[in-house]
């Protein structure tokens, strides 16, 4: 484990149905899992515009994890294929204007997948603490 | 390449053809305003008022489909109108008709293949000089020395999916216009005007060269926009003099939200929370939000991003906006394979999907 | 709506108190606000900056550890107008921490006129403001040399001088002073040996309380320096006006001198006193149908789109010429170069005069449309009683 001292702050959209559900299970479950992730929790993966992420990354969030349902098994049946796109063109953008799309994370984790969860988490708060702070986190002129 | 045919009317001759052959209610074209320096996009009902009508005049004082969705926004009209449109502000129209701000029902659209505008504030009239070498620069199918940066680079100059297209390029803007019918109400059009294949004429070999010039131009155009915008210091350094006025959004053709998003209650914050975050970084820029303006805006309109340049036009503080906004726009269009305003049955990226698709973005 | 009578105008500025430090003025007033910051007087202070590239000035809110080495409380250009920036910091709520904020004159009184119509909020506040030499346009500063445009903004600020190559807004500007404020900085008179912090309200004493300097002996000589420029300038003023609205009289002057405005509402959107989020001329209350565009355009032999251009601009006049206060934003804004400030300062000065009023000059001058007097403006009507009386 990179151990540079970093507390990243990752800020988590979870769906309600599947991966906000999963969170619950694998707290209930007492998984051990990083501390890192902010939750908050939406309806739908879908509810996620573009705009969420890269706000949250222009005022210092180290990392954006965006978790939905799995490829068909969306509670609105499709909500999560647009939010694929949503998130690809974030990325997309991102990348073209000079931001890290590293710190943006789409996943998907079902509702019954407690340990799935705490393993994203785990994984994704590793990579951060790789790429280190992000830059915005103490930027005046932002 | 549509097949060209030879009108043998001067752009009067066509505009007066149109009211009295196509018998339209009215036209919308650039016009010269009676101060005898500026131009301004004009709606004439009158054939007798079309004698200071100039289509081709190189400025884009507002993006023309800006003014056909307010024209066509409430209800479209109830006889035929004839608009001119840049091919960029075609495109505009056409992404516009798609999220239901304007309306074709009676347009009679006519294009023209376009060798780009000045920015408006360095054009008039009277600029004779610069006038004419744009008349050369259009005969001769080059670029014109001080055409804006996005025209110089734009390699969609062609129109798609015109009514009319009139061809200038390589064959200058005094010549009798060359005219194509790409529409089926285009080609009633030309049934009408009495064109038939007596009349075919070629297509200039000068548009190739151009759309390689502009290639190559767009290229460059792609790399320097690149290299200024590595990582957040590039980012930040971009949008520094940005004085958060919002006039991009306005004069985008695609920005058509009344209320815009970043102008909203959403944006504004309790005091608490800009000392909260003044006491984090020691020190807080205001207005907020500046960069999320842009990239935000990115979000929202980029895939639709025609690179009609207003938005650099308008920038008080000369930041390369249209630039910026173009490079990144097509990159994000590249990731839906979509072209703004070329297919008007297009779904637009965002409200469509396939069910396996993008799966690079998924970890 | 209140009747006018009852408003207590009293703005008196108390004359013998102020504090006159001596020194290099930037040096000095910047170590009076890293004071203020230290001794806990106030908790921050929102002044322009230096941006990140150093060719140009934003606003900052600035704490205890964060005053910037770049911070300048005398910019050469107006970038954001100032009083926009404090909106944005206060329209919802007091701010949260007592707060110095350092404003041109004419923000200033933009300031006023916000908290007027609830869009700032003066509490925790401490106004501050200084005698000013005007400032650059955008577009020349950003195009010429910085350096030497700086190098002459210094010097007529400490000679107090009018500032060569300033806006033309600014080169008619009367009201240059920052009377009004919690503390003014007085610079006009002192010859460019120091300044003076000179309290205008109970809570500007306090704030001096303390502070070392010397007591000031040559107030009077200041106080007649600024009377003796203010008469200068109002006549200056009303001389450009005046022979600006030759050009603008009549219709056909007027479209002509907005002949190159492109109608983008950007002057409206920097205005200070423009706050609606939604302008009523983007509203679709003046949206229409095409036929009847087609209509307008057959009887007026051509119809300009997007429409209604000179409607916004007079309309936009009705809104807010009363508070204008002639800070050129709009016209720094333009991108078509329509003398939008000095048509917009000729139109409010002549709106004001109808009701005595000027913008920003007291907080407890409540807005003329707000208010009336039962017996006023009587030559706004048409006096047709007497005919009806004789005719009965």
């Amino acid at each position: 484990m990179a151990d540079n001292g970093m507390e990243p702050k990752i800020v988590a959209f979870l769906c309600n149905w599947c991966t906000f559900t999963a969170a619950d299970l694998a707290g209930t479950s007492r998984l051990k899992y990083e501390p890192n992730v902010r939750i908050i929790k939406v309806m739908c993966s879908s509810r996620v515009d573009p705009v969420f992420i890269l706000k949250a990354l222009l005022d210092g969030a180290d990392g954006v994890l965006i978790g939905g349902c799995a490829p068909g098994d969306c509670h609105y049946s499709k909500g999560n294929f647009y939010a694929r796109r949503k998130v690809a063109l974030a990325k997309k953008l991102a990348e073209s204007m000079g931001l890290d799309s590293k710190r943006i994370r789409l996943s998907w984790i079902p509702a019954s997948e407690g340990p799935l969860f705490a393993r994203v988490v785990n994984e994704f708060t590793e990579s951060i603490k790789q790429l280190g702070d992000n830059p915005t986190k103490r930027e005046v002129y932002i | 390449m549509q097949t060209l045919f030879d009108s043998r009317m001067t752009m009067a001759d066509f505009i007066a053809a149109l009211f009295d052959k196509l018998e339209v209610a009215g036209v919308a074209a650039i016009t010269k305003l009676p101060s005898g320096e500026k131009t301004a996009y004009t709606l004439l009902a009158d054939k007798d008022d079309i004698e200071d009508c100039v289509p081709y005049f190189p400025a884009m004082p507002a993006n023309a489909a800006r003014a056909v969705s307010k024209l066509t926004r409430e209800a479209p009209p109830s006889k035929q109108v004839a608009v001119f449109l840049r091919p960029c502000e075609l495109r505009a129209l056409t992404e516009l008709v798609k999220i239901k701000q304007a309306l074709l029902d009676n347009l009679f659209i006519i294009s023209f293949d376009c060798a780009g505008v000045f920015p408006f504030q360095e054009i008039s009239l009277s600029d004779e000089a610069k006038l004419k070498a744009y008349r050369d620069a259009v005969a001769d199918g080059k670029n014109c020395e001080g055409i804006r940066p996005v025209c110089n680079a734009c390699t969609r100059f062609v129109p798609e999916g015109a009514d009319i297209a009139i061809s200038f390029i390589g064959r200058g803007l005094d010549e009798p216009l060359a005219l194509s019918f790409p529409s089926e109400k285009g080609k009633e059009a030309a049934k009408i005007l009495g064109l038939d294949s007596s009349d075919n004429v070629e297509t200039s070999p000068a548009l190739e060269t151009l759309a390689e010039a502009r290639k190559k131009a767009e290229g460059e155009l792609t790399k320097k926009i690149e290299e200024t915008l590595a990582g957040t210091d590039g980012l930040i350094s971009v949008f520094d003099k940005c004085i958060s006025c919002h006039a991009c959004s306005y004069a985008c053709p695609i920005c058509y939200c009344k209320n815009c998003y970043f102008d909203s209650q959403t944006f504004e914050y309790f005091p608490e929370s800009y000392f909260a975050r003044m006491g984090e970084k020691g020190a807080l820029r205001l207005p907020v939000d500046r960069v999320l303006f842009h990239l935000g805006r990115l979000s929202h309109m980029s895939l639709s991003c025609v690179a009609c340049g207003m938005c650099e036009d308008v920038c008080p503080v000369n930041i390369p906006v249209a630039q910026i906004f173009k490079t990144a726009g097509t990159r994000a269009q590249a990731l839906f394979d979509y072209i703004p305003g070329k297919n008007p049955d297009e779904p637009l990226p965002l409200l469509t999907y396939a069910e396996t698709e993008l799966e690079e973005f998924e970890d | 709506m209140t009747a006018l009578d009852e408003v207590n105008m009293d703005n008196e500025v108390s004359m013998n108190k102020g504090i006159w430090i001596e020194g290099p003025v930037k040096k000095g007033i910047l170590e009076f606000f890293s004071g203020l910051l230290s001794s806990k007087k106030v908790e921050a202070v929102l002044m322009p900056a230096k941006n990140k590239s150093k060719d140009s000035y934003a606003w900052f809110l600035m704490g205890k550890d964060g005053l910037l080495e770049s911070a300048e409380p005398f910019p050469p250009v107006m970038t954001t107008q100032g009083a926009r920036a404090l909106s944005y910091l206060t329209k919802k709520g007091t701010a949260w921490k007592k707060t110095a904020v350092v404003l041109r004159p004419c923000e200033l009184r933009a300031t006023i006129e916000l908290a007027k119509i609830k869009q700032v909020d003066l509490n925790n506040l401490v106004l501050i403001s200084f005698d000013c030499p005007g400032a650059y346009p955008l577009e020349k500063y950003f195009n010429e040399d910085q350096k030497e445009l700086d190098e002459i903004f210094g010097a007529c600020l400490s000679e107090q001088v009018e500032l060569e190559g300033a806006r033309a807004v600014c080169s008619i500007c009367h009201r240059f002073t920052g009377r009004g404020a919690d503390i003014e900085i007085g610079l006009m008179g002192g010859e460019a040996k120091g300044f003076w912090l000179i309290p205008g309200s109970g809570n500007g004493e306090e704030l001096l309380e303390g502070v070392s300097g010397s007591k000031p002996d040559n107030l009077e000589a200041r106080e007649k320096k600024i009377a003796e420029a203010t008469i200068q300038r109002e006549e200056k003023r009303n001389n450009t006006l005046d022979s600006f609205r030759e050009t603008v009289m009549g219709p056909e002057n007027l479209m002509n001198t907005l002949s190159s405005c492109i109608n983008c509402h950007n002057c409206s959107r920097v205005c200070p006193i423009c706050f609606c989020r939604e302008c009523y001329f983007d509203s679709k209350a003046l949206s229409s149908e095409a036929d009847n565009m087609l209509q307008r355009a057959q009887r007026k032999h051509g119809l300009r789109l997007p429409p209604d251009l000179l409607l916004f601009h007079l309309g936009r006049m009705t809104h807010m010429s009363i508070s204008c206060v002639s800070c050129g934003a709009c016209e720094d804004a333009c991108p078509a170069n329509v003398p939008v400030s000095m048509l917009f300062s000729l139109a409010g000065r002549n709106t004001q005069a109808v009701f005595e009023y000027e913008p920003g000059r007291s907080i407890e001058e409540p807005v003329p449309y707000k208010v009336f007097r039962f017996e006023e403006l009587k030559d706004f009507e048409t006096p047709y009683t007497k005919e009806y009386a004789k005719e009965q």
